[in-house]
């Protein structure tokens, strides 16, 4: 790679020698100066190893990519996802030969086990690393395994239950899902249209896990659930930015379906009277979700020791912490050494004296089964709305 | 005039069509009939299966809710058309009659906007339509109840976003039909009696048809894949088809079944063109007969 650099360098060194002899000075100096521009924007893409990184925005700050470039000698190309699922497909549909790592939903991460393209966390290899973690992240970790091995690391966390703005409603009052179909707040609710999210508590409320191999009554009481709900729905809002407005101005009184990823970064910019809670367990069902996002490896031949090590680098403690704090979300991660460089304002935005309370009265949102049984459910009856 | 007739065997005339030939068939038929194939496939855990498969097209013959998208994208899109023209004629007709005189400043304020970008138009609709918005202070501040436009995230939103990102659209056809028009033929028709208003609807509005058609047809098909404006004005509550494609391809992962439904949305979208262009081919022969 570093040959490379001379070969260009040279060409335009004698793209320019010729320019001038062929009484071309002005466009050799163009080409020049552009060459010189272009080698300085490209300087990462001409380091000793190279790295193609599909995450989410967070994973990409320079604050993060940069100090492993320079440290590594390293170029890191990022494809920024907007959705798991649609980045999943686009590895699954072949360019998982072309990517090393990938930062995304946890059962996204899972599914790459079966689907065939992800290279398993040698635990061994990662154990200094597990140990930092909350034990409750530390290996063997169940949400993440398939065939009882490691397909990536947790990166990030949170809980999804009702956001609620506390001047406008009790915390208790959203210690159930009821309000979601009380006309009460009819036209008062946003659900957050990011896949399954908004589904799955709303099933939990109707007494259905989720998690678990549904069957065809258990998936009408999830069709009956999500038709009540949209009865009471203002709007189904994918923008993070237009639900939050939205709840901070009272337009709506509750966020179903964002958690925490919807909270944290309204908390932190000093709307701390915005909160998410997990509900009490009905019926002996946990109403809660913990969410995650977490880091694999993928199998594209490569075998790259530097995806390993940038693996290693993005859970470390240091990163951990600015990836738990970024300009638009804030959530925290599983790295237990992580916690003493958050300052207590950070740390009350992310609610961290609640977090082991929504951890226990919560499912973690692994690989629903049913998922696109639900997803079709959720299409026909928006459609029939 | 002599009428040149031209031979497909004329080399001059194969090499100058080619390369448009070749443009067409790459990057339209082509990811058209790519398309189309994919309809037969099926997936299996979040990848293509590569078989001749009729089960997506079952599905989505046997399931009502696409067909309530589609008919429900169809008929936005017509109220959209209708809308946008009732607006653009006006202001092309005042535009090539009674504003020649600002006419390069108003075109230069009309290409802004149509060249804004479309997203921050449309999130720009919010701090208008909002509760707390632009409309409901101004009309709170001429005497009127508080909050009472309730327009965000309701269908009225969505066809608010719709006919203001596309009206530039049959303002500009119509207002190039319009300036085409010889002026002797209106001082023609005034010398023969008619009324201004007789005037307009006998010769200027028959002879603006070409840009009206042409601006009704950009807006159809433009709605018929409008996105933003429902999801983000329309509170995505009542998804339209783009939205519906986009959740199959996306969400669900299931290309087959985006792919198919892009397919159904092409096929209505050319048919009611092909309606449309059968209507408008008969009103002008009509025309003619009757001139």
């Amino acid at each position: 790679m570093k040959k490379g650099t001379a070969d260009i360098s040279s060409t335009i060194a004698a793209m320019k020698r010729r320019s001038v002899l062929k009484g071309m000075g002005g466009l050799g100096l163009g080409l020049a100066a552009a060459g010189s521009g272009f080698l300085a924007s490209r300087r990462y893409a001409s380091a000793a190893e190279s790295l193609n990184y599909m995450c989410w925005e967070g994973y990409n700050a320079p604050s993060i990519i940069e100090p492993f470039q320079k440290s590594k000698d390293a170029s890191i190309s990022i494809d920024l996802i907007t959705d798991s699922a649609g980045g999943f497909a686009k590895l699954a549909a072949g360019a998982s030969r072309d990517f090393d790592l990938v930062s995304s939903d946890s059962p996204w991460i899972q599914r790459m086990g079966p689907a065939g393209f992800c290279r398993y966390i040698d635990e061994a290899d990662f154990a200094d690393q597990f140990a930092e973690f909350y034990p409750q992240f530390r290996a063997p970790f169940e949400p993440l395994a398939f065939e009882g091995k490691a397909t990536g690391l947790p990166t990030r966390w949170g809980w999804v239950g009702p956001t609620v703005n506390t001047k406008f409603d009790k915390l208790e009052t959203w210690s159930s899902y009821a309000p979601v179909f009380d006309s009460a707040y009819k036209d008062k609710i946003c659900l957050l249209d990011w896949g399954d999210w908004p589904i799955m508590p709303l099933a939990l409320y109707a007494g259905v896990n989720p998690y678990e191999e549904l069957d065809a009554a258990a998936l009408e009481e999830v069709r009956k659930v999500l038709r009540a709900a949209f009865k009471n729905t203002r709007a189904i809002v994918a923008d993070l930015a237009v639900a939050q407005k939205g709840l901070i101005d009272g337009s709506f009184r509750a966020l179903i379906g964002g958690g925490t990823y919807a909270t944290s970064a309204l908390r932190m910019k000093g709307h701390d009277y915005i909160q998410s809670i997990v509900p009490e367990p009905k019926n002996g069902l946990k109403q809660g979700i913990i969410w995650m996002e977490a880091t694999g490896l993928i199998d594209n031949g490569k075998n790259s020791q530097i995806a390993s090590d940038f693996l290693k680098y993005i859970v470390s403690p240091d990163v951990a912490k600015q990836l738990a704090i970024t300009e638009a979300t804030c959530n925290l991660v599983p790295n237990s050494k992580a916690e003493a460089l958050f300052s207590d304002e950070e740390k009350k935005a992310l609610q961290m004296d609640y977090m082991w309370t929504a951890w226990d009265n919560s499912q973690f949102h692994t690989v629903a089964p049913n998922i696109d049984d639900m997803l079709a459910i959720w299409q026909e009856e928006l459609a029939a709305r | 005039m002599r009428i040149e007739r031209k031979s497909w065997n004329d080399p001059v005339l194969v090499a100058t069509v080619a390369p448009l030939a070749l443009v067409m068939v790459a990057f339209l038929l082509v990811p058209l009939l790519m398309t189309a194939v994919l309809t037969f496939q099926t997936t299996q855990y979040y990848r293509l299966v590569w078989t001749w498969d009729l089960k997506i097209w079952t599905e989505v013959f046997s399931k009502p809710h696409y067909w309530t998208i589609m008919i429900r994208t169809v008929a936005m899109a017509l109220v959209c058309v209708v809308l946008t023209v009732l607006i653009a004629f006006p202001a092309a007709y005042a535009l090539a009659t009674r504003l020649r005189t600002f006419k390069t400043q108003i075109q230069i304020l009309i290409i802004f906007a149509f060249l804004t970008d479309a997203v921050l138009k449309t999130f720009g609709w919010i701090l208008i339509l909002d509760k707390n918005g632009v409309a409901n202070w101004l009309l709170m501040h001429v005497g009127l109840p508080p909050e009472m436009l309730n327009l965000l995230f309701t269908p009225a939103g969505t066809m608010i976003g719709m006919v203001y990102n596309l009206v530039a659209y049959p303002m500009f056809t119509i207002y190039l039909s319009l300036v085409r028009i010889d002026r002797d033929l209106i001082l023609a028709a005034y010398d023969a009696g008619a009324s201004r208003v007789r005037t307009f609807f006998e010769v200027t509005l028959p002879l603006s048809r070409p840009g009206l058609y042409s601006g009704a047809v950009l807006v159809f098909v433009l709605s018929l894949g409008a996105f933003l404006e429902p999801k983000v004005l329309g509170g995505g509550t009542s998804p339209l088809a783009s939205e519906l494609i986009r959740q199959s391809f996306e969400t669900r992962v299931n290309w087959p079944l985006g792919a198919a439904l892009t397919v159904v949305l092409i096929a209505i979208g050319a048919l009611m063109l092909v309606a449309c262009a059968a209507f408008a081919l008969r009103r002008t022969s009509a025309t003619g007969r009757s001139a």
